[in-house]
């Protein structure tokens, strides 16, 4: 366990590498000149070129490029993370504030999916091909095929102009107020829960199928156990791994559609600061978050490796 | 000599047309001088912006704007972003009046004099005046402030720094009184509308010393201004509480000054405002703006704003060289259809190349006579096609590379563009939509034929933007533009100080700019703003743009 451990964080620290190099290669490739956010249109306009020399030096953009990013990875080591370009604020503070909320509603986003998806998959799987099976499955194409920022704008505008009613403008964070900050998160977490709802529904329907035709739940129900026993005690624990599985990958849709949907309800989270570092080529900003995005996906993909051995006493690591 | 105080005696506000006939009269100006109190008189001090005697005080007004800026120095500037926040905690030499917005009253300076050759002006700065560190405010201060604005340091940008363009010496007296040596007089309504400028707000000399004159990481350096920093979470609220020690006394009114970041024209902004999370909202989308003049106890106005939205032709490119060529764009253009087109999402309004509400350019009813802002198209198109015809070019051009900045009224208006050159010039133009920090590295590097963008200016005044948009070498004249003719008219217009005369040469460089267009004018923006009933002391309608009367010092909640 303790080898296949280290292989894991190996592989995860060079796949790191791999993104940081990646992210900081294209930032830096990509056409746009970050001082017209800076100076603004006119101040743009108006730079002499001596001036871009100036700036360029104090935002540290005019060192050679792998100076640039040993400079980068020594800031993560220590903790830094670097400073926005703009304003001075480091990333790490940045995150401090606004990832409880991220954090949040990709936890809630999992849980919905999770709630949902589970039972709905459950009712279609035991009974296929019936009515509510057929509506189940509906729902699940419908819920996968909405985009979840346009359901995040039509869910703000229905409850603003039915009930004339706005979740809290400003980051409130859980241990301020629970009430406002369930305001803030619980919206963007069910519909982006709902999503992926879709998709574990669907999982966990074939998944059961299979399994509910296997010889040990046709002898537990032959032993003469309740039906809701058999599915607990015996199918589902059997067809959750492809489930556990697709929940570790699509919380990469969670991460990518948190963005959106942070962006459609105004939760000022780390989705939406990341869209308004890219438009505003705050790089120092995009690559840190990008790579804390490719952390947090990693590092849940390996703890759903794990659970593997935890689910199932075949697997073992070795 | 002229002479314009704050004195009480007096109206507290000189308008601009009043001043400039004072202006004419200079024997009366020793009269009026005799009348005026003492610097520093307690008359004087109080005359400038007088709180409404209805007013009541307290509360906690709650402002939703675009407020993320890029950095915190409002010299270098050129967003709502710095000013929408940051204007409340500063004071400027002189301020335009909240009540219409255009008047230029007193503020640091409670007095000014121009000298008659027009090449000096004297302000007499207030006494007792301290920043929000305690430290008094002198003429040193405002001297540091403009030597910076006029002649920046290297790796400091200022886009107002054209205004001063021809300020020489600037001359400490004492230290309450400073002098600006001009080496060449300018018109005095461009001048005292350079010194009221929202963007030049004065900063103390050692906070600039402090940072070798670099503010853009420096977030609450000190100011004058009515309200004080207490907190500012980026890109969510910046809060302010009522400077107790302000040398206006009894301003601000309310207590606690919440702006909150809202992009512009975003449902965010409206949602917010219409929910009742904001009492005053700014740069609303045109579908919340409406819902709120339906709503009770809101009132909603519209305003001009200092942005022109422009498409620029490359000249380096052979068709766009063209005289005819270009001037067919400009008349294929249906002006009044591309304002429909963004209805819903940013408001708008036709002009030409001056500012369509501007006193000197040509009135809106004679405009729309004018080929190319007719709401029938139809003798424009004629005329496009007769001299695309005349050019050579009357089977049209193809494939002409247009750069679009990725924004929703540039995409709609893209896309409109595109069909309309094609329907009527048969010019057919691919569309490329990039970021903006692209669009300005595509289009200064010549990298494009057609690029549609919008660009602002500080005043009102045409003197300030001819040179920047359409002057040879001009930083904004993206289209590599010349015409000897209209920039020796530019150069005189700079120059002339008879108003009469300036307008009549305004008008002559409009007519050139029609002949020969520089860019093609796609609209002029408006502002949407609405607020709570409960706010008062504040109506926006005859403002221009957002970037002079954003200090919040004479607003009150009932």
């Amino acid at each position: 366990m303790r080898k296949y451990l280290a292989r894991r964080a190996v592989y995860a620290a060079v796949t790191l590498l791999g993104v940081s190099l990646s992210v900081f290669v294209i930032l830096r490739i990509l056409p746009g000149d970050p001082l017209v956010a800076i100076l603004g249109v006119e101040g743009h306009a108006q730079m002499r070129p001596a001036d871009r020399v100036r700036i360029m030096a104090d935002l540290g953009l005019s060192d050679p490029l792998p100076v640039q990013y040993v400079r980068w990875l020594g800031d993560i080591g220590a903790g830094r993370l670097g400073k926005s370009f703009f304003r001075g604020d480091t990333v790490a503070e940045l995150i401090a504030h606004r990832g409880p909320i991220s954090a949040e509603i990709g936890v809630l986003a999992l849980i919905v999916s999770w709630l949902v998806g589970l039972p709905v998959g459950i009712l279609s799987a035991f009974k296929p091909n019936s009515l509510s099976d057929g509506v189940a499955r509906a729902l699940s194409v419908l819920f996968i095929a909405i985009p979840g920022f346009w359901l995040g704008m039509l869910i703000v505008l229905a409850l603003l102009f039915w009930f004339g009613y706005k979740a809290p403008i400003v980051i409130v964070h859980f241990w301020q107020n629970p009430w406002q900050n369930l305001q803030i998160v619980i919206g963007p977490g069910i519909v982006l829960g709902l999503a992926q709802g879709a998709y574990i529904a669907r999982m966990a329907r074939s998944c059961l199928l299979e399994v509910i035709s296997e010889d040990f739940v046709r002898t537990a129900r032959a032993k003469g156990l309740r039906e809701g026993l058999v599915v607990l005690r015996h199918a589902l624990p059997n067809a959750l791994l492809p489930v556990i599985t697709i929940s570790g990958v699509l919380l990469g849709f969670v991460l990518g559609g948190s963005v959106a949907v942070e962006q459609a309800f105004g939760v000022p989270g780390l989705g939406r600061a990341l869209v308004i570092a890219v438009i505003e080529r705050d790089i120092i900003v995009v690559q840190n978050l990008v790579l804390l995005y490719a952390v947090i996906f990693v590092v849940v993909n390996v703890f759903v490796d794990l659970s593997y051995a935890w689910l199932d006493p075949r697997i073992r690591y070795g | 000599m002229s002479d314009h105080t704050s004195d009480p005696k007096r109206p507290a506000s000189v308008d601009r047309r009043t001043f400039l006939k004072r202006v004419g009269a200079g024997g009366a100006s020793a009269v009026i001088a005799s009348r005026l109190p003492a610097p520093g008189s307690a008359a004087a001090q109080d005359a400038t912006l007088r709180p409404d005697p209805a007013a009541k005080r307290g509360g906690t007004l709650r402002y939703g704007v675009h407020t993320a800026p890029a950095h915190f120095d409002v010299h270098q500037s050129g967003t709502v972003a710095n000013i929408g926040a940051q204007s409340p905690m500063y004071d400027t030499l002189l301020r335009r009046s909240p009540k219409d917005g255009q008047t230029i009253i007193p503020d640091l300076a409670w007095k000014w004099e121009i000298s008659p050759d027009g090449k000096k002006y004297t302000f007499h700065l207030r006494k007792g005046v301290k920043f929000h560190d305690g430290a008094d405010f002198t003429a040193e201060d405002v001297k540091a402030t403009y030597e910076r604005i006029a002649r920046p340091p290297k790796g400091v940008v200022i886009p107002r720094t054209p205004l001063f363009a021809t300020v020489g010496d600037i001359v400490v007296v004492d230290p309450h009184k400073i002098e600006f040596r001009l080496t060449e007089a300018r018109p005095k309504a461009f001048m005292l509308g350079a010194f009221s400028s929202g963007w030049n707000i004065i900063v103390r000399k050692k906070t600039l010393d402090e940072n070798q004159g670099n503010l853009r990481q420096v977030m609450a350096y000190p100011g004058t201004g009515p309200f004080k920093h207490v907190s500012r979470k980026d890109k969510e609220v910046w809060i302010m509480e009522r400077n107790p020690d302000y040398w206006n006394k009894g301003l601000p009114l309310v207590d606690r000054l919440e702006v909150y970041h809202m992009m512009p024209f975003s449902a965010e902004l409206g949602s917010a405002f219409l929910s009742g999370k904001l009492d005053y909202a700014r740069l609303l989308d045109p579908v919340s703006w409406r819902k709120a003049k339906e709503m009770q106890g809101v009132t909603a106005a519209a305003f001009n704003q200092s942005v022109i939205q422009a498409v620029w032709m490359n000249m380096k490119k052979k068709p766009l060289a063209d005289v005819r060529v270009r001037r067919a764009m400009h008349l294929a253009m249906d002006r009044h259809t591309l304002v429909e087109v963004v209805k819903d999402t940013a408001p708008m309004q036709v002009g030409g190349f001056v500012y369509p509400f501007h006193e000197m350019s040509t009135p809106r009813a004679e405009l729309e006579k004018k080929l190319g802002y007719q709401k029938d198209i139809k003798p424009a198109v004629q005329e496009a096609r007769r001299l695309m015809k005349e050019a050579g070019y009357g089977q049209g051009i193809k494939g002409l590379d247009f750069v679009v900045r990725d924004a929703n009224t540039f995409k709609l208006w893209a896309v409109a563009i595109q069909a309309m050159l094609k329907e009527h010039i048969n010019i057919e133009c691919n569309l490329r939509v990039v970021q903006i920090s692209q669009w300005f590295d595509e289009v200064g590097g010549g990298n494009f034929d057609l690029g549609i963008s919008a660009i602002v200016s500080s005043l009102m005044d045409p003197s300030d933007y001819f040179s920047a948009w359409y002057g040879k070498d001009g930083p904004q004249n993206y289209s590599y533009w010349t015409n000897p003719g209209f920039h020796d008219l530019a150069n005189q217009i700079e120059r002339e100080l008879d108003d009469t005369r300036r307008k009549a040469m305004v008008r002559k460089a409009e007519d050139i700019l029609e002949q020969d267009p520089p860019l093609i004018p796609v609209s002029y923006e408006q502002i949407y703003d609405a607020w709570n009933n409960k706010v008062h002391g504040q109506n926006p309608s005859t403002y221009f743009g957002i970037y002079d009367v954003v200090r919040w010092d004479q607003v009150w909640l009932a």
